[in-house]
């Protein structure tokens, strides 16, 4: 598992070189698209969220204060520009579309219909618990590392998983 | 230690492998406890299956370009340019040839002419087919930008020539798009040899 914590801390004459870019997208790229699938469940609406992400990283680069880690502040960008697309679907009244053909799963042995299951599930969680199950369930971050990411404590991201999970255990038998 | 069914969503709350198979324990005793615990764990390995990867990754191409305005006005000038090459270039064929086109196009018109005309486009398209086929390996995978701007510049090409292809098919005795359609073959073409000559680039730097 890749932690958050391992990433490195950049400064700004660095992160201005776009050389740093494209060492942001090798090393945390498959990841932020990922989680950006795993928000929007569409291969063209996670690759808009991924690029326009680092567009905004690029023009807020001045505001970038050091305090959390460069990749951790991506991330974050990352999850409210997800947040973003997800309200202006929200607005149009738009179904979140499921185009699973131009991705590979990391294990294929679980029953897509499982699979399915727990995403229509997560469509309709609240945006925050939404967040912290896929940091953590899907995208195997530590809560130290979600809670730098989402602006919460530790222990809220540990109580909103472990509330989230039980929501999701209710409903997991029952017939969708 | 004794584990009640009371203290299940305490160990589950930690979360950690100690707490779980405490969980374990207890529920190897208890049915309804075994259930709970069946299904977080099946919650569980569920979502880490949906970690994703992407098959074909063309976004950081598309993220550089959008990163690096400057370069990418140049681009978007260059190609506003070659456009504007290309339909003046058609529109001055069309228009300054007026008088020995009429008495051509009567002629082509006829429909022993217009075979012979579309054997020689056939001709034409399967030179560029086989073309295309030795270039198909370095824009499946383009390995430089300038591979992934010709290999847009060829998709938007071959719509343009679907376009022109419906046309002519609604009506084959239209010179004007036949022209049109000869001239984006030809650009094809060059474009195509453009990307042999950057993928020899790339191969042998």
């Amino acid at each position: 598992m890749q932690a958050v914590a391992t990433f490195t801390r950049v400064n700004q004459p660095e992160i201005a070189a776009s050389a740093n870019f494209d060492q942001l997208y090798r090393t945390h790229g498959e990841r932020m698209k990922s989680i950006a699938y795993n928000h929007l469940g569409s291969v063209s609406d996670a690759e808009d969220a991924v690029q326009e992400t680092f567009l905004k990283v690029h023009r807020a680069m001045s505001t970038f204060t050091g305090e959390a880690s460069f990749s951790t502040w991506a991330y974050r960008i990352l999850i409210n520009t997800c947040y973003d697309h997800l309200r202006r679907r929200k607005r149009r009244g738009d179904e979140e579309s499921l185009d699973d053909t131009p991705v590979e799963r990391m294990a294929n042995t679980v029953d897509d219909t499982k699979r399915m299951m727990l995403r229509r599930l997560l469509e309709a969680l609240p945006e925050q618990r939404r967040s912290v199950f896929t940091l953590f369930e899907i995208e195997g971050l530590s809560h130290a590392e979600i809670a730098e990411i989402l602006g919460i404590s530790e222990a809220n991201s540990k109580w909103i998983l472990f509330s989230t999970k039980k929501q999701l255990q209710e409903q997991w038998r029952k017939p969708q | 230690m004794t584990i009640t069914c009371e203290r299940i969503d305490d160990l589950l709350f930690e979360g950690d492998a100690e707490s779980l198979a405490l969980a374990g324990k207890h529920a190897a005793q208890c049915r309804s406890c075994r259930e709970k615990l069946d299904d977080w764990h099946d919650i569980s390995t569920t979502a880490k299956s949906m970690h994703v990867t992407w098959q074909n990754d063309m976004l950081w191409p598309r993220i550089q370009r959008s990163i690096k305005p400057s370069f990418g006005w140049m681009r978007i000038a260059a190609a506003i340019i070659v456009t504007i090459g290309i339909s003046a270039s058609v529109w001055f064929a069309a228009h300054v040839r007026v008088s020995r086109d009429k008495a051509f196009d009567q002629a082509i018109l006829r429909a022993t002419a217009m075979d012979d005309v579309e054997r020689a486009e056939k001709a034409h398209v399967d030179a560029i087919a086989k073309l295309e086929k030795l270039a198909a390996p370095k824009l499946d995978e383009p390995q430089t930008p300038i591979l992934v701007s010709y290999k847009e510049k060829l998709m938007l090409l071959d719509d343009a020539i679907a376009e022109c292809q419906t046309n002519i098919d609604q009506n084959r005795q239209n010179a004007q798009v036949r022209k049109q359609l000869l001239a984006m073959y030809s650009e094809k073409q060059r474009t195509l040899r453009d990307v042999l000559r950057e993928g020899a680039n790339v191969s042998n730097p």
